[in-house]
């Protein structure tokens, strides 16, 4: 089954839409789904053109099309998102796929905040760029990401993977500030740039295979190791926080 | 003019020394009377357990210390969620609710006045402003002066009527209402990484000690005539062996006051702990309350622990520093200027756990072993040893041996070797459970003479009806039904308008602020005294005439004037 919602445009387009309906297993029994513009209660149909192709009794051969110039106000798709798939043809706004545990989501624009928190698996892949806190837990949580697959092939922007317990993330791009900040588990890699990875790790390992700008200076230098045809630095680490990650860097210039 | 009557009610009020007689409750305008006309409305309770409406004497339910704790655990916000529904806001939170879950579900359960534990006077807006928000209690704000620098100066020189006139001027300021220690000098001696073990130890630069402290602010608080005593959470919380410390204090205190106690020692099991270190942690309940039995100066609240996750959160920056040491789990440490700490971590009490069951086991025997319930009062120090809603159980366990028996078999096995509970026979009743809950709270912070903590002609009309009949009801057997009916009233009246009934809250109520305004003489006037305006300007980040918190702040209130003695 292929549902589409084509995002009507509106003149008020500035006010966020709160659309955690929006996951594949609603649609199972049919699309007579409500979602939020401020305190305002809104039918999915005046909000989207909504087209569904098809049957299905399973969330997993659910797929859901999102399109539009506004999709990037759209907060909260698919979340608690269990299988299926969702796919946004444009940019995505906040919290898109929050405790995702399985399924697919893909965005083919840019996601803003919180892309994937707290997820425990899944996979969400994001073609353009994300914003702060991919795939990150959140503010006073624990524990971020416990599991499933965050790609970006942009850019991220700051604390990527915060205190993530596990799973895998992959940033193509450069990242932020404190990308990694607070990790106890999983892997999170970064293609590009970033600044001060790492911070206070308990467990797991981050890969940099740019430069680590505002290296922090309480990892232990172990050596240089290969790793997919790489050369990187490998550090052991929060000393700080007595953590036994593994970070590695291609090169890193310290702190001032 | 609106007139309620509630009719046929079993009621307790242990400020007039009713016990269980059948009454009606004539109420008009929002206070108590003789008796309405007939055109009042008409209530019959058929003969349910009625009581003034209950008064919490400390829980930290307001301010930035509170708010910094929902702040901090998104997992605690994302327990207890009720959505928006008639006239009631939406609420979340389990152990530190938003304001609005913390008043309806005190509410529920027949609270209709509350104290906040500990506020620190520069941050005293935050406290109002969440009051205002608070809107089915009445409420009053102890206020913090355990690390104050001219208070400590004024005691190393001697002058007990300056600390009473700092204190008197903190008060008018911040809208205070009682005078709060918390770990005298060691949140101060905190701001030099350092904490002082116990009374006699003395504070960095300052050189008073925690005794000194605790002797003079006593003797301002008399001099000022505050209803309420001096609120002391004593020094070393928390710490094998504390017992002695604890002890210490309260041998300090002079019997001063012919109404009231002269020393209002709060939480109590936190602090009645023996053994070298936590391999031979057990209870001292027993001497403390052997101690407090031969003192009618002193009252002093259980601060009982319950199984199960909370937050805990104090003024006490080294002791939370300390727990986090323990727990390795996340923590808020805050300073508070010229002024006191606080600090903040979540914990869960676990059966399995030997010091945890002994904790729970302490505050128990606290409420058993000290013969009047009007020195014992029951609190959880709220959020810290549990949640409120747990009072209920707590009530429950006091009323029956056979249900602390059963309790007790489910804790660690060790327990029974560490503390004295299994050995005490004692079943609280109805009556010391309503001193416990509502009349002792309402005497000790000195409230009840105008209007508080019972249902004489006059009073406020604040009444909790519980869903229970004493007369067919067996506490020590029936504890299940006792759970029941505390935790849901059949109906809670405040200020003579039903709020809520049966686990609904009906209204958006309205509070009113009780604060205190000592008057004093013009020499002891610290905002024209000039050593103590130079200190202020120089210290403090905010400027002296920005400092007092504007009586926007409080929507509804009430002032409390006092003749002080200078």
């Amino acid at each position: 089954m292929k549902v589409t919602l084509a995002m009507k445009p509106t003149a008020r387009s500035f006010i966020p839409i709160e659309a955690e309906s929006i996951v594949p297993k609603n649609f199972l029994a049919g699309t007579d789904l409500v979602v939020w513009r401020g305190n305002r209660e809104l039918r999915l149909d005046e909000v989207f053109t909504v087209t569904v192709e098809g049957h299905a009794d399973r969330s997993e051969n659910v797929e859901v099309v999102l399109s539009g110039d506004d999709t990037f106000r759209l907060k909260r798709v698919g979340e608690y998102m269990e299988a299926g798939k969702i796919t946004v043809l444009g940019n995505i706004g906040m919290h898109c796929g929050n405790f995702m545990t399985g399924g697919e989501i893909e965005v083919r624009g840019n996601a803003d905040g919180w892309l994937g928190r707290e997820m425990g698996g899944g996979t969400i892949i994001c073609r353009g760029d994300a914003a702060d806190y991919c795939a990150s837990g959140y503010r006073g949580g624990r524990k971020g990401m416990t599991g499933g697959t965050v790609e970006v092939f942009g850019r991220a922007g700051d604390f990527v993977a915060e205190h993530i317990a596990g799973g895998t993330v992959i940033i193509h791009g450069s990242a932020g500030d404190m990308p990694g900040a607070e990790m106890h588990g999983g892997t999170l890699t970064v293609h590009g740039d970033c600044s001060r990875p790492a911070a206070n790790m308990k467990g797991g390992s981050c890969y940099v295979f740019g430069t680590a700008q505002g290296m922090l200076p309480t990892f232990r230098k172990i050596g240089t190791v290969q790793h997919e045809g790489r050369t990187l630095i490998r550090f052991v680490g929060d000393v700080a926080n007595r953590g036994k990650g593994n970070l590695f860097v291609r090169d890193y210039v310290y702190l001032d | 003019m609106t007139e309620l009557l509630v009719k046929n009610a079993c009621v307790i009020d242990p400020l007039r020394s009713i016990n269980a007689e059948t009454m009606d409750i004539a109420i008009r305008d929002g206070r108590i009377v003789e008796e309405v006309s007939g055109a009042a409305e008409v209530i019959d309770v058929h003969g349910m357990l009625t009581m003034p409406g209950g008064v919490d004497s400390h829980t930290h339910i307001c301010g930035t210390k509170v708010n910094f704790g929902r702040y901090m655990s998104p997992e605690d916000m994302r327990a207890g969620r009720t959505p928006r529904r008639g006239p009631l806001h939406a609420t979340s939170g389990y152990s530190v609710p938003t304001t609005y879950g913390n008043s309806y579900r005190y509410s529920v359960m027949g609270y209709t006045t509350l104290l906040e534990g500990a506020m620190a006077p520069l941050e005293a807006r935050h406290t109002h402003e969440e009051f205002i928000y608070t809107p089915l209690q009445d409420t009053m704000a102890n206020t913090l002066f355990d690390g104050n620098w001219g208070i400590m100066e004024a005691i190393r020189d001697g002058d007990t009527k300056r600390v009473a006139a700092i204190i008197a001027w903190t008060l008018r300021a911040v809208k205070g209402f009682g005078v709060k220690l918390t770990n005298p000098g060691g949140t101060e001696a905190w701001q030099w990484g350092k904490n002082v073990s116990c009374i006699r130890d003395p504070v960095p630069y300052f050189e008073v000690t925690p005794a000194e402290i605790i002797r003079k602010v006593i003797e301002a608080n008399e001099l000022l005539h505050l209803p309420h005593s001096v609120h002391l959470h004593a020094n070393n919380l928390g710490t094998p062996g504390n017992y002695t410390c604890t002890l210490g204090s309260m041998g300090l205190v002079p019997d001063l006051n012919k109404k009231r106690q002269t020393l209002y020692a709060t939480h109590v099991q936190f602090h009645a702990y023996g053994g070298s270190g936590w391999p031979d942690f057990c209870s001292k309940s027993e001497p403390i309350a052997n101690f407090v039995n031969m003192r009618p100066q002193i009252v002093m609240d259980m601060g009982q622990v319950m199984f199960g996750r909370t937050t805990t959160m104090t003024a006490d920056g080294p002791m939370e520093f300390n727990l986090y040491r323990l727990h390795h789990e996340k923590w808020s440490n805050h300073d508070v200027e010229l002024e006191t700490g606080s600090g903040i971590i979540p914990v869960i009490y676990r059966r399995k756990n030997l010091v945890n069951s002994i904790m729970w086991a302490i505050g128990l025997e606290l409420a058993l072993l000290t013969e009047s319930p009007w020195q014992c009062l029951l609190t959880t120090d709220n959020p810290n040893g549990a949640p409120f809603v747990r009072y209920p159980e707590i009530i429950a366990l006091l009323m029956s041996k056979k249900y602390r028996d059963a309790e007790f078999a489910t804790v660690h096995p060790d327990t029974a070797a560490r503390v004295p509970l299994p050995a005490i026979e004692r079943e609280l009743d109805w009556y010391e459970i309503a001193v416990m809950t509502r009349a002792g709270q309402a005497k000790a912070l000195g409230i009840q003479e105008i209007g508080k903590g019972h249902l004489g002609p006059g009073a406020y009309a604040d009444v909790a009806v519980y869903p229970i009949r004493i007369d067919e009801v067996d506490p020590s057997v029936d504890h299940q039904k006792v759970i029941e009916a505390f935790g849901q009233t059949e109906y809670t009246i405040k200020r003579g308008r039903v709020v809520a009934r049966r686990g609904e809250c009906l209204i958006d109520g309205s509070n009113a602020t009780f604060w205190v305004k000592p008057k004093v003489s013009e020499a002891y006037d610290m905002g024209k005294d000039p050593d103590f305006i130079e200190k202020f300007d120089r210290y403090y980040t905010v400027r002296m005439r920005n400092y007092p918190v504007q009586e926007e702040y409080l929507n509804r209130n009430r002032c409390i004037e006092t003749e002080a003695e200078i």
